[in-house]
């Protein structure tokens, strides 16, 4: 009887049975499935992307064409998947922080109308929203020869943004080098500047050199590199345009979509954020003389940072992961072009699915490996 | 009435014109509502046309409200037949009376009556929006509108309430091998796209069950968004775990009270009532999600609306449907997230 009471005893048994409960519940699972698919005769493994794929993509980053494999037809869908949530993520940025700041001003009319956006936005499935920008603003916009001309060299219309390409990219390259070297260099000056103020106390104006190191050089750069380039900018020809490069409606649909909704989710975060700085901080930092810029750089910031950054960490994944909605609007993203098109070659779904599947799951994880290492890193600074 | 002037104008001084930019950014915002609010009034009203059936009588610049008319009953029923609706409208009713019954806060016994419905009403519900035994059979292809949206959340929600709990215990557990299992779980439901499980429920489970069985086709998307919703449920849940003190295990221990009869009596009762808010949120989560179902062609209320739009009957009523639908949805998850709110309050205030 004892040996039943022991608790060492009873905790392996509950930890080993349930282990096998589960595998046995997969392996069973997998037997029906094997089974089912040799009744059906559905090939197995992974040979089938190596085979030509056959598909046209409507929206293209990498030399992917009709003839190529499965496998490129897969990566060709990655990259269009990061793609729109890279751009929506900083666009969502943009305007959740725009927002939520909006949200706390002194002024009522501006708190109360950011408070009625992200009540509205928050309450409505994502989905409504990429259809609702995709089949009521996109499609309704005028046409190529009416488009809504931006600064004279992009174009929207409702067969998408037609934005200018630059010919060349050597003059990037050097501007992005140059960056690298001054951000570098920038890094090298606040060790230099923290040792000597450690063993000196004399201080440095980091956030001057930062100033011009991390944000002056790398804008000159560019500018430069923008003014020296020659670009190809769209001109109306006949019926559309020539020259530059379309983002077709579904992106800009599925970017306007992603970002418009997240913003109202980070909204809130930055909100609740900057409303998580003890009032007494504030007040500490003050009574210690330092001015507005300094209690909001040295004070605030890291602090409201501190909080915010877990959640919005979920708030970009999130924006990955309903990135896959452009299959709703055939936006050809890596749902849409794998567990659609290729599975509809194929039939192989099990194999396509978990590609999928980790596919998502690598990426989310990437990120928020990416996103602890930031939150670590300023949890050390605010010590 | 002096007072109340001088009230309103101090109130302008403080919050809207304290300083030349904060006029600035008043005068700004007025001009930006006149400009919204003044196309928006018109279509949706003034040049609106109300009265009428047919296509042919909206001949206003504005919206065209005779088509969510015309369409009213798709949009509740979806393609469920005209002469079995009142099985839906019954179901409305029922839970309707039920949850009056049990609003009535000196009613005795309210806790076993609420388990006891709460046992009763879900296969009920099921056997009348199905039919059999003597009802005529409608099958799921032809539920749609807002009672499949309202079917879906609350049929996804029955499993992934308890599901979710289980695993947040084991994530809680003290033993590795089955807080590993409930992490792996969790962390995998919650790192995929939930169109992406959607999709895996319909094509994976007819494979994985024994040759010969058939799984509905409405039945695997709830299996799908249940899992997800199981997972992120199981966060909010945890939250509600974790806010346990310890001397509450420790004393129920010190009771002679063994792990399940210490879960059930005395860590969950309370753990539960916290988390309760989250757990509406998360359920308003689960309504929103509801409408990807349409990805597989399942037709809820977004997906009526929009299958209604290529009816050649009605062209062009885009922006109708989709107001018409994100108004409901709106309007369900606002009401849900006002009642999370004041959970949270009163559990604030305890």
């Amino acid at each position: 009887m004892s040996i039943l009471n022991n608790r060492r005893v009873r905790d392996v048994f509950w930890q080993v049975a349930v282990w096998a409960a589960v595998v046995g519940l997969l392996a069973y699972f997998v037997r029906n499935a094997s089974d089912n698919m040799a009744k059906a005769g559905i090939a197995s493994g992974f040979e089938f992307l190596g085979r030509t794929s056959g598909i046209e993509l409507p929206f293209l980053l990498t030399g992917y064409t009709a003839q190529s494999s499965i496998l490129d037809l897969l990566w060709a869908g990655v990259v269009n998947t990061m793609t729109v949530a890279l751009v929506a993520v900083v666009a969502a940025t943009l305007l959740g922080f725009a927002l939520g700041i909006a949200r706390l001003s002194h002024n009522w009319l501006l708190a109360s109308l950011a408070g009625a956006y992200v009540e509205v936005v928050r309450n409505i499935p994502v989905l409504f929203f990429v259809l609702f920008w995709y089949f009521a603003v996109i499609a309704a916009l005028p046409g190529p020869r009416e488009a809504i001309d931006i600064f004279a060299i992009a174009f929207l219309s409702n067969r998408g943004l037609t934005v200018p390409t630059p010919q060349a990219i050597g003059a990037f390259a050097a501007a992005a080098l140059a960056s690298a070297i001054s951000i570098a260099a920038q890094i090298a000056i606040a060790a230099w500047a923290r040792r000597r103020r450690d063993r000196s106390g004399r201080g440095f104006p980091l956030w001057t050199s930062g100033a011009v190191l991390i944000a002056g050089v790398p804008l000159v750069a560019f500018a430069a590199a923008i003014a020296t380039t020659p670009w190809d900018i769209p001109v109306l020809r006949g019926f559309n345009y020539r020259g530059g490069f379309v983002l077709i409606p579904e992106f800009v649909a599925l970017v306007a979509a992603l970002a418009t909704y997240a913003a109202a989710f980070i909204a809130e975060i930055v909100r609740g954020g900057i409303l998580a700085v003890p009032k007494g901080q504030l007040e500490a930092a003050r009574a210690l003389g330092l001015g507005s810029g300094q209690v909001l750089r040295l004070v605030v910031i890291p602090q409201a940072l501190r909080v915010m950054v877990p959640p919005l960490t979920s708030q970009y994944l999130n924006v990955l992961k309903n990135s896959s909605l452009g299959a709703a609007i055939g936006f050809p993203e890596l749902m849409n072009v794998f567990v659609g098109s290729a599975l509809n070659i194929t039939g192989q779904a099990v194999e396509i699915i978990a590609i999928t599947l980790a596919i998502y799951l690598v990426i989310g994880l990437a990120v928020s490996a990416l996103m602890n290492w930031y939150n670590a890193k300023i949890a050390l600074v605010t010590q | 009435m002096t007072t109340r002037v001088t009230s309103v104008l101090r109130f302008a001084r403080r919050r809207l014109f304290a300083t030349p930019l904060d006029a600035a950014i008043t005068l700004a915002c007025c001009w930006a509502m006149a400009r919204l609010i003044e196309p928006l009034a018109r279509w949706l009203v003034i040049d609106a046309t109300f009265r009428g059936t047919t296509r042919a009588d909206c001949t206003g610049a504005g919206a065209c409200w005779v088509f969510i008319r015309a369409r009213l009953g798709q949009f509740i029923y979806g393609f469920y037949p005209a002469d079995q609706r009142w099985r839906v409208d019954l179901v409305a009713a029922l839970l309707i009376a039920c949850a009056a019954l049990l609003a009535i806060k000196p009613l005795p016994r309210r806790g076993t009556l609420a388990a006891g419905l709460a046992a009763i009403l879900p296969p009920l519900v099921l056997f009348l929006f199905y039919g059999g035994f003597g009802l005529p059979v409608v099958e799921t292809r032809d539920w749609g509108g807002l009672m499949l949206t309202l079917f879906i959340a609350i049929y996804a929600g029955l499993v992934a309430v308890p599901l979710g709990i289980l695993l947040a215990l084991g994530r809680q557990s003290r033993l590795p091998a089955i807080r590993t299992l409930a992490v792996m779980f969790i962390e995998f439901w919650r790192g995929v796209p939930i169109i992406a499980v959607i999709f895996l429920a319909s094509l994976i489970l007819p494979l994985i069950v024994p040759s010969g069985i058939g799984v509905d086709r409405l039945a695997r998307a709830v299996i799908g968004l249940a899992l997800v919703i199981a997972a992120y449920m199981s966060e909010a849940v945890r939250g509600g775990l974790q806010a346990i003190p310890k001397g509450q295990h420790e004393a129920a221990t010190a009771l002679g009270l063994r792990y399940p009869a210490t879960t059930v009596l005395i860590v969950l009762p309370q753990a539960l009532r916290i988390a309760l808010p989250a757990m509406t949120n998360e359920f308003i989560a689960l309504l929103k999600n509801t409408s990807l179902v349409l990805i597989v062609s399942i037709l809820d209320l977004l997906g009526v609306a929009q299958a209604a739009l290529a009816d050649p009957a009605w062209v062009g009523m885009t922006l109708e449907a989709y107001v018409f639908a994100g108004t409901i949805y709106w309007l369900l998850c606002f009401a849900l997230s006002r009642a999370s709110l004041r959970l949270e309050r009163r559990a604030a205030l305890r």
